[in-house]
């Protein structure tokens, strides 16, 4: 909000300096904390063991460890923006360091689970898609880890020790030096697959549920999801079409950017190709996943221009960029992070969240951020100031998309305290829910009664005897089959 | 939340946790008295010993990827500023001790095999002995290591002096940071009394063994790319 404010009235309220260290501390908080740590260290690490019926994670001990190294980053970073610059950037610097290693052996935890700790008959062909995307995600944090400790082991040595890896070259335009924006956006492209593929695993997992319907060419949204993890480890180079590549390298980069668009593809279409037809339940839960669908659509077809360097290079500003960033990253996978808090809601606390609250926060939030980010997609193709708020170049139409889009920030923002009311709400007086499982789920969490117990399935490990996805198969009453249940005991409903 | 009306009796499977066709055991909220009868909580205890020793030597060879492209980005780094400083690149005099430092971590790779032949054959005293052996020999090749830094420092060679220097210094330091941890992991198997551990002398000195031979080879790799980057 206090970014909007002094977008609309540049000059007033904070000073450069601190809009810089706003942007910092914003890009870090959600980057960091909300977009990596919530799809995959905060649901992952509670439903990730119970979806392949395990007791627990493979190293519980890596776990908190990795749990208090997280809080210790995020500690850090809030602290770092009240700091003075140079000390805050130090802390900033060993807070994301912190954060690193938690992420390395959250990586290795998660990878470790999945390969060693899955129950009988759980074999790969039947494991949910949320826990292929964690699986996938963890491979690719723990790869790009590893880049972004480098990164910032030669910048502490730089800064303490005082070598010289990243001269910075005071020229008539100061930029940063090549070898430490190959470093950065080697890991943070990556990362944005890390923040988007526990999404694509939950949306994937809800449709599904919320349709009755199996999930439409499971194994070929099984192999776009490790696509999309392949593909973007390795196209980190088109952020620096502009910045003295190999000639032939922005050709690379482009196809591979571009070839990013078919595992996409096959993603929405197993998606739309499991709601066709289907009796669609449009609980919050799914209406936040189908919003998912539309954010990711949207933001997707404006990443095709992103990938087109000579487009990049003479048409696009930062704002268009800012645009569809945002839409495709920061919102779509918040969209993503509430449609799994409200499908596991009752599974973590026994209550359930107030529907309507939820369904009246969804509709707010959906047309307020589309009221945000699409104008931002004008603005970007209108002008090309180059440094957000503090440019004021564009006339008169681009003052009143600026005003109106922080108006739109405004009503979005104020729309969360619905969310807030309703969250808290529902933890102390929600409806409390006796069922385990009240969404007629298939996978093994919800064959556990609420509150899960300590030891998950105790010396029950549950046997694992089909997919993750049998649902519309007609048995009695039911329109699906749960995973834990043997076949002879539905052979008497038959 | 979901309206489907469902029959009793199929709303008691998919309520039921165990899904096979034996009694619902008994668990949380169940009431009843399931389970499978007989013997107290403490009879029905897993045994001591961990039931999936794999997930150790997995962890282990993640943990090595990831070690590895820790040591490929700063290779990069190493090559990229080599290849862009073509004419003014001044490299370093490498300290003759590296190849004394190499050879004793070497042998401390082939002690290592030694004590896990010894193990293997139930020799624990051997195993013990050439356990610490190696153990010895992984910290000479710290000690080493700070005597090279010592050799540079005489010739005039720190950190700040030269990119040849600062690489130098900071893929050493790092290698030696990593093989530390190398260094408590043999600690560990040597001082551990497994007989109440949950992960039995063989794995865990299987696992720690990974680690051990993974830095030997790193090491040659780091000391190749030095020497001919000069």
């Amino acid at each position: 909000m206090a970014m909007r404010l002094q977008v609309a009235h540049s000059g007033s309220g904070s000073t450069s300096e601190r809009y810089v260290a706003l942007t910092l501390l914003h890009g870090s908080l959600m980057v960091f904390f909300v977009l990596t740590a919530a799809p995959q260290f905060g649901f992952g690490y509670f439903f990730l063991p119970l979806q392949i019926g395990a007791n627990e994670m493979a190293f519980p001990l890596l776990s908190g460890l990795s749990f208090w190294l997280t809080w210790f980053s995020l500690a850090g970073v809030a602290v770092s923006f009240f700091l003075p610059v140079r000390t805050g950037m130090e802390l900033w610097l060993c807070s994301v360091i912190a954060f690193s290693f938690g992420a390395i052996l959250t990586s290795i935890n998660f990878c470790t689970t999945v390969t060693d700790s899955r129950a009988g008959g759980m074999s790969l062909t039947r494991l949910p898609l949320t826990v292929w995307a964690w699986y996938v995600t963890a491979v690719l944090s723990l790869l790009i880890f590893g880049i972004l400790l480098a990164a910032c082991v030669l910048l502490l040595s730089d800064w303490f020790l005082g070598t010289q890896f990243f001269p910075l070259r005071t020229t008539a335009t100061v930029s940063l030096p090549a070898l430490w924006q190959r470093w950065f956006w080697f890991f943070a492209q990556a990362l944005v697959y890390v923040a988007l593929l526990p999404c694509f695993g939950i949306v994937s997992h809800l449709v599904a549920t919320f349709s009755r319907r199996p999930v439409w060419v499971e194994r070929a949204a099984v192999l776009a999801i490790c696509a999309v993890g392949v593909l973007g480890f390795c196209i980190w180079g088109f952020h620096m079409f502009s910045s003295a590549l190999n000639p032939y390298t922005p050709l690379v980069f482009s196809l591979l950017a571009s070839s990013l668009g078919i595992p996409a593809s096959v993603l929405l279409a197993s998606w739309l190709g499991t709601l066709w037809q289907a009796e669609i339940r449009l609980t919050t839960a799914m209406l936040f996943a189908i919003g998912f669908i539309s954010l990711f659509l949207s933001g997707g077809l404006s990443g095709l221009f992103l990938a087109r360097h000579e487009v990049v290079a003479v048409l696009i500003s930062d704002d268009f960029v800012t645009g569809h960033f945002h839409l495709v990253m920061g919102v779509a996978a918040t969209f993503a992070i509430l449609a799994a808090l409200f499908f596991w809601f009752p599974k973590l606390f026994g209550r359930s969240l107030n529907e309507t609250l939820g369904k009246i926060h969804f509709w707010v939030t959906f047309a307020g951020v589309y009221c945000i980010f699409m104008p931002m997609h004008w603005l970007g193709l209108l002008d090309r100031a180059r440094f957000g708020g503090m440019t004021s170049a564009g006339g008169q139409g681009s003052d009143a998309a600026r005003s109106f889009i922080t108006a739109a920030a405004i009503v979005t923002i104020a729309a969360q305290v619905i969310f807030l009311i309703n969250f808290f709400r529902s933890l102390w007086y929600g409806k409390q829910e006796h069922q385990r499982n009240p969404w007629r789920a298939t996978t093994l969490e919800w064959s556990l009664p609420t509150p899960i117990p300590d030891d998950n399935f105790g010396e029950h490990t549950p046997e694992v005897y089909r997919g993750a996805y049998l649902y519309g198969v007609p048995l009695g009453g039911l329109d699906f089959l749960p995973q834990h249940v043997s076949p002879e005991r539905l052979a008497k409903f038959r | 939340m979901a309206g489907t009306p469902v029959l009793d009796d199929i709303e008691l499977i998919i309520e039921d946790i165990s899904g096979g066709g034996g009694k619902p055991p008994s668990r949380g909220d169940d009431g009843g008295d399931g389970g499978d009868g007989g013997g107290s909580e403490s009879d029905r205890r897993p045994p001591q010993r961990d039931s999936s020793p794999k997930r150790y030597s997995t962890a282990m060879v993640l943990a090595m990827l990831s070690i590895l492209m820790f040591f490929m980005v700063l290779t990069a780094a190493f090559v990229v500023l080599r290849i862009q400083n073509l004419q003014a690149w001044s490299g370093i005099h490498m300290p003759w001790i590296l190849w004394v430092n190499t050879a004793v971590l070497l042998s401390s790779s082939a002690t290592l095999e030694v004590a896990r032949r010894k193990l293997q054959m139930d020799r624990l005293k051997g195993f013990k002995r050439m356990w610490a052996l190696t153990t010895i020999l992984g910290a000479v090749f710290i000690c080493g290591q700070a005597v090279a830094w010592r050799q540079l420092a005489a010739q005039g060679v720190y950190m700040t002096s030269r990119l040849a220097s600062s690489f130098f210094y900071v893929f050493t330091a790092l290698h030696a940071v990593h093989l530390l941890g190398g260094i408590c992991a043999l600690l560990y198997v040597g001082l551990r009394k497994f007989e109440t551990a949950r992960v039995s002398r063989f794995v865990a000195a299987e696992v720690a063994s990974y680690y051990w031979h993974f830095m030997d080879g790193l090491w040659i790799f780091l000391l190749a790319l030095l020497y001919f980057g000069q």
